[in-house]
Formats: structure tokens, C-alpha cells, sequence
């Protein structure tokens, strides 16, 4: 069992690579969706405990596998196609220097895993952490460096995938109730915010957040 | 039982809207309908004050409830938005008439959208403050951020999309950042030796139940720049004025009299769980972040030129008190919450009359309020000089005892900060109210006719904070 998690926590760690190192906007979208399938497979490698809520469990584990695999990658595919972006990202930051960058806050990551007093003993695989921590940076990364409005709301989806890598990696239940809020949350917000793009790009022509500067003291 | 008809109802007045979207005076009636059934919902609760009516029990687990912590911000939100709506009932019209579109081509939201997202705003509000769960109170927390986003593009032109874009996207990280920290927090309780049963309040703060200092202290970090953020302490509050200078009225009494009591109300329940060792840490960095929100807002109010701006950098200077308050003198910090919810609606609901009024939210445009204006006016400068502290307002007394409890370095700090915000606030709105009118203005003679009917609402709630100033010197006495 604890092959399949690391296995599936270095896929992770190399998507985060690809991710920072793709040029076009449709490949970076698929590249989401991989993430989110394999976010989605995690919760099956890891040992959970047997009591009355496995069905609880395997529903939210295929809800997720759905929202997070398919919906909100078509639903960002659906809104570069309507929009017509597909090409450059415009990075602010070239790609081989955010690829080094990220490749040193992987490192520092598995340095912060390797220092704060872990939970090996508990079960959690010792990838956990470096793997959660590494894509909650290259989120934010992407947020920071791309121009467009559309690469933010990416960068949101993988800064939120690392969320949930910790929480599932690390076993954390919320129950159902919370589970399905969190789906529901995330979804909604992608959803306004494709909304949102496709409103900026019909007022300003593009979805260059750089000009959205009129605002500020 | 009764928690589950705060968060339903609204839903369902929501659902409503929809339906009427033909009939203006019965869609805007939706509102007040709404705000009396939820202030007749907690009379209910109130009678009888002996039986659990509040708990929602699912599978033998609250979902939610009411206790000692969330009471009174249940009671607070339930009373604004009871007297906002009465606002809003008049408002929608006037602004739908007066206000046009600046630029041709642009439009303003349709009034059912308008209504509808209000109240799913208020109904995931008042979820998060009952949510017994701290899974929940992230979800009910990013709902509201979600609900409350469109109505910040009431008047769809390009600086509301930024404004928007900027709000759903900065406070949706800081949410995902406390996200990650309540999942720390989870953790950290995970692994102690003695493990909280669930994420509910209730299990987290049992007796007996232990976490791990090292992770409490990294969850912690995140709950408060997550929180903070939402809640718009000072290095993260970027998102804040933007929103708040594009925003119409009525959503932003409710944003800043609401919604910054909901964040306020989650950093609270997060520091209550902080161990002994911790404790010292936790205080020390919300000094930080307090003092820092102070400092910041002081030095932009002073060379503020928009008026809906300045009163944003005065919540953020309002919510650093309160995070200052949590630290040293949590006996103050209901009363300075009620005081500050009442007088910024006031004050916001004011800035929605000068704006139907003059048609621009720039101080330097505004002038001899006194004149065109004269009721807007003399509520304009008594929301003034009771914002920032000047007695018979509450909020003196809860700074005067903040400032008793500080240590003298800070306390002097805190002084030289809190006068240096008076001084920008006064010269704005003294700038304002004094002088003669523009000789342009007999244009917008009708629209300044409405924005005089509108002060009503205004001027109750300036009422209501005499009197609480009133109780709250008597209590001063009897402390000293």
C-alpha cells in the first residue's frame, strides 16, 4: 500500500515541474487534471480506518475525482476556448529560472519535512509534507508570475490541490457534511471566476491582470 | 432547531427572488421580510432562554450551535441587517433612478441578482457564526466570499471588475491558506498524546485534550494570515479599500458591520484553542498585527482624496483595536464590536446618501454639505467625531481602557496613531460638510431631495449609539 502513496506523491512532485516549465495554456490545464485524478486516487493508498464510513469515504473520493479531475479543467478549457487565448502564457519570470525556483522551494520543502518533528510514527508517509508544501508554492508561484487572469485562477486550483494533498496524505476526516462544502466552495469559486474572466476580457479587450491598476493610493 | 431557520431562511427568501423579478416593490420587500423573521427567529430563542433550541445535532455531533462566544455576534448581525434592509428598501430605487452608469455601455446588475446574492450573503454569515465545526466555518467563510463578490459589481464598470477580481482572488488565498491551517491544527492534535475526538469546537476545547506545540504554532500562523486577511489586518488588507470605493452602500455596511465580525469571531475561536506555551506567541504576533493595521490606515487616511476609502483604511484601523483588544483587555472587545458594526453602517449608509447626492466619491469634489445636505451633513460629522472616539461615543471607553492595559510604549504609540487618525478624518469631513456648494449642484436637486428622505435609517442608528454610550459610561463607573 505505502509503495502505491509515495508513488503517487512523486508523480505530484514532478507534476508541480511541469507545471512551472509548460509555455502553453491548454497543456497547463491538462496537466491540472492529471493532478486532480491523482489527488482524487490518494485517499485509496492510504490506510484509513475501518469503522462504518467507507461508503462516506469512497463517495467523496469519487466526487472529487469528478470536480477536481474533470469539471473544473473543462470548465477552464471551456472558458480559454471561449475567450480565445490558447498560446503564451506571458510569464513574468522566464520558465527555466521558474523551474530552478521551484525546484529550490521543493528542496526547501523536503529540508522543513525532514526538521519539524513528523509523524512517520502515525502512518503518514514521509513524502506527505514536501509533496503538500511543494505544490501550495508552485500555486502561489503561478498566481504571482503569469499575466493572465486565467493562469491565476490555475495557479488557485493547484494552491488548493496542495491543501487537500496535506489533508488526505495526513488522514485528517472532516466528514461528510464538510467534504461536499469544500467541494461545492471550490467549485463555485471557479465558476465565478471563469464568470469574471470572460467579463474582463469583454471590458478590456484581454485578461492581462497587469492593467487592472486603476484602483490604489 | 432555530440555528438551521437562521441559515434556511434566507435561502428560501433567496429562492424567491427569482420569482418576482417582474415585481420591483415585492422583490425589494424580500429584504426587510427577511431581516424582521430572522430578529423574530432570535426573540424566539430569547423566550426561552433555559431549552437548547440552537443546536443542530448530526449523527450525535452539533453541527451547529450557540454558545458563549457566538451569542452576541448572532444577535449583533441579526439587528444590522434588519435595519440595512430597511435602508436597502429605499435605497434600490433612488440609486436605480439617480445613479446612472458612468460610462456608456456598462450597466448596473439587475435588481433580482442584486437581492438574491444579499441574502445567500447573509444566510453563509450567519452559518459561520453558528458552525460548531471548524471545517464548516471554513466553508461557510469562503461561501460568503463568494456570495458577496457579485455585489460588489453592481455598477459593471472596469474598476468594479478590478475591484471584484482583486477581492475573489486575494481573500480566497488567504481562505485557502487557513484552510491549510486548520488542517495544521487538526494535525497537531493528531499527533499529541492525547487527540481532540473531531474537528467541533466542542471536542477541540474538552478538557484534557492536548496539541502539539510546534504545529499549533504553524497552524496558527496560517489561521491568521487567512483569517486576517478576510478580516483585513494590516499586510494583507491590499484588497480592502478597492472594494470598499467600488462596492454600493448597503453591501458595504453590511461587509464592514458584518462580515469583519465573522473573521473576527474565527481568529477568537482559533486563539481560545491555543495552549499555555503557545499562548505568548499567539498574542505576540496579533499585537503585531494589529499595531501594524493601526499604523497603516493612519498614514493613509491622512492623504485620502475618496471618501468610501477612507472609511475602509478606518475598518482596518477598527479591526487591528480589535485584534489589540483579543490580546489585552477581551472584557471591552463585544462592546467596541457592537459600537464600531453600528457607527461604520452608519457612516457607510451616509456615504450611499453623498454619493446618490454628488454622484462621485472624491472629497475635493464634495463641499457645503451643510447646505444641500443639511440632516446628511450633521449625521455625517456626528458619525465623525464618534468613530474616532471623541465621548459620549462607546468607542471611547474601549479605547481608554486598551490604552490603560497597554504597555506604556505601545499605549503612547497607539495615542499618537489614534490622533493622527482623527486629524485626516476631521479635515476630510469638515472639507466636506463646510463651504459652498458647487455652483453646479442645483442640477441634482431631486436626487439630493431623495438622499435627504434616506437619512432616517442613519439617523436611528446614531440614536442607538448615544445610548449604548450612555450604558457603557455607566459601566466605565463601575469599573473604576
Amino acid at each position: 500500500m505505502n509503495e502505491l502513496l509515495n508513488l503517487i506523491l512523486g508523480a505530484l512532485l514532478v507534476l508541480n515541474l511541469l507545471l512551472v516549465s509548460a509555455s502553453r495554456l491548454r497543456h497547463c490545464i491538462k496537466l491540472v487534471a492529471i493532478q486532480g485524478v491523482l489527488l482524487g486516487l490518494l485517499p485509496l493508498a492510504c490506510a484509513h480506518p475501518a469503522d462504518g464510513h467507507t461508503w462516506q469515504f469512497l463517495l467523496v473520493m469519487f466526487l472529487s475525482l469528478i470536480i477536481k479531475g474533470g469539471l473544473l479543467p473543462y470548465l477552464l478549457l471551456y472558458t480559454t476556448r471561449r475567450i480565445n487565448v490558447r498560446r503564451e502564457l506571458e510569464p513574468v519570470v522566464g520558465y527555466s529560472l521558474s523551474l530552478l525556483i521551484i525546484l529550490a522551494l521543493t528542496g526547501g520543502a523536503f529540508w522543513l519535512g525532514s526538521v519539524v518533528p513528523t509523524a512517520v510514527a502515525h502512518g503518514a508517509s514521509p513524502l506527505v509534507l514536501p509533496a503538500a508544501l511543494s505544490t501550495i508554492s508552485t500555486g502561489l508561484f503561478l498566481m504571482v508570475t503569469r499575466r493572465k487572469a486565467i493562469t491565476q485562477v490555475m495557479g488557485f486550483l493547484i494552491f488548493e490541490n496542495g491543501v487537500s494533498i496535506f489533508g488526505t496524505g495526513m488522514m485528517i476526516h472532516n466528514g461528510l457534511l464538510v467534504e461536499l462544502g469544500l467541494l461545492l466552495d471550490i467549485f463555485a469559486l471557479v465558476f465565478i471566476m471563469g464568470i469574471a474572466v470572460f467579463n474582463i476580457n469583454r471590458s478590456f479587450r484581454h485578461i492581462d491582470t497587469h492593467s487592472l491598476n486603476a484602483l490604489g493610493d | 432547531m432555530l440555528a438551521l431557520l437562521m441559515v434556511i431562511l434566507p435561502l428560501l427568501f433567496a429562492a424567491a427572488a427569482p420569482i418576482l423579478r417582474k415585481r420591483p416593490l415585492a422583490l425589494y420587500s424580500l429584504l426587510p421580510a427577511t431581516g424582521v423573521s430572522l430578529c423574530l427567529v432570535l426573540v424566539a430563542g430569547l423566550l426561552y432562554p433555559e431549552q437548547d433550541l440552537f443546536c443542530l445535532y448530526l449523527g450525535g455531533t452539533p453541527i451547529l450551535a450557540v454558545d458563549a462566544v457566538n451569542r452576541f455576534f448572532l444577535q449583533l448581525i441579526a439587528g444590522l441587517f434588519l435595519v440595512i434592509s430597511i435602508y436597502t428598501f429605499f435605497w434600490l430605487p433612488a440609486a436605480q433612478e439617480h445613479n446612472p452608469p458612468r460610462t456608456p455601455g456598462t450597466r448596473t446588475m439587475h435588481r433580482y441578482l442584486f437581492v438574491l446574492f444579499m441574502l445567500v450573503f447573509v444566510s453563509m454569515m450567519n452559518l459561520s457564526i453558528l458552525s460548531a465545526h471548524f471545517g464548516l466555518l471554513w466553508v461557510a467563510i469562503e461561501a460568503s466570499t463568494l456570495a458577496s463578490a457579485p455585489l460588489i459589481l453592481f455598477h459593471c464598470s472596469e474598476a468594479s471588475l478590478e475591484a471584484m477580481w482583486k477581492y475573489l482572488l486575494l481573500c480566497s488565498i488567504g481562505i485557502g491558506l487557513a484552510l491549510f491551517g486548520i488542517l495544521l491544527l487538526a494535525f497537531a492534535g493528531k499527533i499529541s498524546a492525547c487527540p481532540p475526538a473531531s474537528l467541533g469546537f466542542a471536542d477541540l476545547s474538552a478538557p484534557g485534550v492536548i496539541f502539539h506545540p510546534v504545529w499549533f504554532k504553524i497552524g496558527f500562523v496560517f489561521c491568521l494570515v487567512g483569517f486576517g486577511t478576510k478580516m483585513g489586518l494590516a499586510p494583507f488588507h491590499s484588497w480592502m479599500p478597492d472594494a470598499y470605493s467600488e462596492a454600493p452602500a448597503p453591501v458595504l455596511a453590511l461587509l464592514s458591520g458584518a462580515l469583519l465580525n465573522c473573521c473576527l469571531l474565527a481568529v477568537m475561536r482559533t486563539l481560545n484553542l491555543a495552549p499555555e506555551a503557545v499562548l505568548p506567541f499567539c498574542r505576540t504576533l496579533l499585537t503585531i498585527l494589529g499595531m501594524l493595521s493601526v499604523l497603516v490606515a493612519a498614514f493613509l487616511i491622512i492623504r485620502q482624496k475618496d471618501f468610501k476609502r477612507m472609511l475602509a483604511y478606518s475598518s482596518i484601523e477598527h479591526m487591528g483595536l480589535c485584534a489589540l483588544l483579543l490580546c489585552y483587555c477581551q472584557a471591552a472587545l463585544s462592546t467596541h464590536v457592537i459600537a464600531h458594526a453600528i457607527c461604520k453602517m452608519m457612516l457607510f449608509l451616509l456615504a450611499g446618501n453623498i454619493l446618490l447626492a454628488y454622484d462621485t466619491h472624491r472629497i475635493n469634489s464634495v463641499t457645503g454639505m451643510f447646505r444641500t445636505l443639511p440632516r446628511t451633513a450633521c449625521l455625517w460629522l456626528f458619525g465623525l467625531f464618534a468613530i474616532c472616539g471623541t465621548p459620549p461615543s462607546p468607542l471611547f471607553v474601549t479605547e481608554y481602557l486598551l490604552v490603560t492595559t497597554l504597555p506604556p510604549l505601545l499605549a503612547i504609540l497607539l495615542l499618537v496613531l489614534l490622533f493622527i487618525v482623527f486629524a485626516g478624518m476631521s479635515y476630510a469631513c469638515l472639507s466636506m460638510t463646510m463651504g459652498t456648494p458647487a455652483p453646479d449642484c442645483h442640477e441634482r436637486q431631486t436626487a439630493q431631495a431623495a438622499a435627504e428622505q434616506l437619512t432616517i435609517v442613519p439617523g436611528a442608528a446614531a440614536l442607538g449609539l448615544l445610548i449604548l454610550g450612555y450604558i457603557t459610561v455607566l459601566w466605565m463607573k463601575q469599573l473604576l
